[in-house]
């Protein structure tokens, strides 16, 4: 259970653990010394079998993995003795040791498999935390193979376990090792600087959100489950809809079809997302099986362009073929195309508040379109759509719940509109031409 | 009025559109000629720039109410009144699709050639058959189908049952613009044909002065 930063230095393996003859006689003569300079009661204080742990493991020792990696067996007995488990002692974690002598030492295949397999003990004490990873996107990507996805220890360390309070810090610590550029994204936006510059925002001293306010810190959902981030910035921001609807007509309906950051991200650049949604339900429609909704829009979209108008109509009435009576619509939402974006949070001053700026031929957000459906962990699965899905007369049915005056007006009814005028003005020209023409002919 | 009447006999002047009905025209026409116009604004941003968005979204509304309001003074006026006639006065579909023809007939070539119309203006029968027919569409099924469209895309939380009934948001504006081209259609073809009379104002007179002039 050694994080990345624990292993040591490589070393040339022998076989199993790595250890030199030296290193046996000098770890017994410490054991001597030290057995023999703990007195009686001491010892029956202490917990007299960390004292034996680390007497080994505070030295420098290697154990030779499969894949020919090192392990490092080494442990800080200061770090561990100074971290909040260190009073519960090493048997609490390594439960194992704790049943009998020293366990027989057991091939290791490779550093990441040996902390995944090691990250089920902290659900001995930590069932509730363990139950909400194993939630979350992290675990998922985990579950998935994905050798990056944080373990409890990448997060926590394994012997350095410190207070959750040293984590909420500026310095964006343990989030930040693996999102280092969202996190400069955050340093330097309305939040990350409030916080860096006092933090107490409001006399009820509500702080300015580190990471896990948004995101929480263990159930971390996948960033397309916006419902949840919106209800964070909400939480923090109660009179925000009210705030909002004192100038925005259909308020409501607008903090539904656009993501917080869509409006409050200036620069963010921004794309329509529409997610298969089913009505009765009243849910995004889950996708059990990827590799099935993939084959689907790749049948359709047969140019391999992304989906037109027609191909994206087919697609909802393949969809709603599927199984049981259901009422699958597209559901579209403006949202920034990356997220690091949603993370340069404005003063809410610089927010964007002209309405052209959607309700416009031609603007920015409408010009990306993706397909999406929700996997079973939140995330989506998505597919590139032309821009013109959203203007085209065929999307009326399928595109029906996402419409926004202006910005993705139907080219078809520009056309009719046109026709009118010129047919209002022929009528009457072509009247009194053939008044002119039958008083000739008279 | 004096003045009308002096240029004409009294014989010739016959009292078709009482002041709440004339009232109610020039409302309407005032209100749907701004809403054609405030409309293209809100719909052509990118090409329009008289107003800003919100101020044109913000006019239409209002102008909207009004014109609903003054809808309601045209619908009772002419249901709780005898006057109703105008737009039935007889109920015989075989006779009403003759009369149509006269008139459209009268339209592309009598009305050259000097014929007087085929239908005689009367207070309880003041329509021809082509504007009883196109009268009725607008009013009872055009403008009340943009009226709750326009409600809708006004407050959209407020009727969201209605819009999902209707089929969704944007099934509801394209129909409320569908309606808005016919109007502008509709808007061009009135103005001419309203210039129709004996001279180009005649009828645009009465519709202030409430007299028809023969």
């Amino acid at each position: 259970m050694l994080t990345k930063s624990e292993t040591g230095s490589p070393r040339k393996p022998k076989q199993g653990v790595a250890i030199r003859t030296s290193d046996i006689l000098a770890m017994c003569t410490a054991l001597s010394i030290l057995l023999l300079s703990i007195p009686t009661t001491s010892i029956a204080a202490a917990p007299t079998g960390d004292a034996m742990c680390i007497a080994c493991h505070s030295m420098k020792m290697n154990k030779a993995l499969e894949d020919g990696d090192q392990l490092s067996l080494h442990i800080s007995s200061t770090d561990f003795t100074e971290s909040v488990h260190g009073k519960f002692g090493c048997a609490s974690c390594h439960s194992a040791i704790a049943k009998g002598p020293h366990p027989k030492p057991a091939a290791i295949s490779n550093k990441r498999d040996y902390s995944v397999a090691a990250n089920d003990s902290c659900k001995n004490c930590h069932k509730g935390m363990v139950r909400s990873y194993q939630k979350s996107i992290h675990a998922s990507l985990v579950a998935e193979g994905n050798q990056k996805a944080p373990l409890c220890t990448d997060c926590h360390s394994a012997h350095s376990i410190q207070a959750k309070e040293t984590l909420a810090t500026v310095t964006g610590q343990p989030c930040k090792g693996c999102h280092e550029e969202i996190f400069t994204a955050y340093s330097q936006s309305v939040h990350g600087t409030a916080r860096e510059n006092g933090n107490v925002i409001r006399a009820s001293h509500i702080q300015a959100p580190i990471c896990s306010d948004c995101h929480s810190a263990h159930d971390i959902s996948a960033v397309a489950a916006s419902e949840k981030l919106k209800s964070a910035c909400i939480d923090c921001h109660p009179e925000a809809k009210a705030a909002h609807q004192k100038w925005l007509p259909n308020s409501e309906l607008h903090l539904t079809a656009i993501a917080c950051p869509a409006c409050h991200s200036p620069m963010a650049e921004r794309r329509v997302d529409l997610q298969l949604y089913n009505n009765v339900k009243q849910s995004p429609v889950a996708q059990s099986d990827d590799i099935e909704f993939q084959k689907r829009l790749q049948d359709l979209d047969v140019a391999g362009d992304g989906l037109d108008p027609m191909e994206l109509w087919n697609l909802v009435r393949q969809t709603n073929q599927d199984g049981e009576a259901v009422n699958i619509t597209l559901q579209g939402r403006v949202e920034v195309s990356k997220g690091i974006d949603s993370h340069r949070l404005a003063n809410k001053g610089a927010a964007v508040r002209d309405c052209q700026s959607c309700h416009q031929n031609g603007a920015n957000a409408f010009n990306s379109v993706t397909v999406s459906i929700a996997k079973p962990d939140g995330r989506k699965q998505r597919y590139v759509a032309n821009s013109d899905v959203l203007s085209s007369a065929v999307s009326v049915e399928s595109v029906s719940n996402f419409y926004a005056m202006g910005g993705t007006r139907i080219k078809l009814l520009d056309g009719l509109l046109i026709l009118a005028i010129f047919a209002g003005v022929a009528v009457p020209i072509g009247h009194i031409v053939l008044g002119k023409i039958l008083k000739k002919i008279r | 009025m004096e003045a009308i009447q002096a240029r004409h006999n009294l014989a010739d002047m016959t009292y078709i559109n009482p002041l709440p009905v004339r009232i109610w025209h020039w409302v309407n026409a005032l209100g749907f000629v701004l809403l054609v116009l405030t409309g293209a604004q809100i719909r052509y941003t990118d090409i329009f720039g008289v107003l800003t968005f919100e101020s044109a979204v913000k006019l239409h509304n209002w102008v909207g109410f009004a014109v609903i309001a003054n809808y309601f003074v045209w619908l009772g006026y002419y249901i709780f009144s005898d006057r109703i006639t105008n737009y039935h006065p007889v109920l015989d579909a075989r006779k009403f699709a003759t009369n149509f023809f006269q008139q459209a007939q009268y339209y592309s070539y009598g009305i050259f050639k000097g014929e007087h119309s085929p239908h005689q203006v009367q207070p309880y029968d003041k329509f021809n058959p082509m504007q009883r027919l196109a009268y009725q569409l607008i009013m009872l099924t055009a403008a009340p189908i943009n009226f709750v469209t326009g409600l809708m895309m006004w407050d959209t939380q407020r009727f969201a049952n209605w819009i999902a009934a209707v089929g969704g948001i944007r099934v509801v504006d394209t129909i409320h613009v569908a309606i808005f081209i016919l109007f502008v259609f509709f808007i061009f073809v009135h103005a001419y044909m309203g210039a129709l009379g004996r001279t180009p104002i005649t009828h645009y007179r009465e519709m202030f002065t409430g007299y028809e002039e023969h």
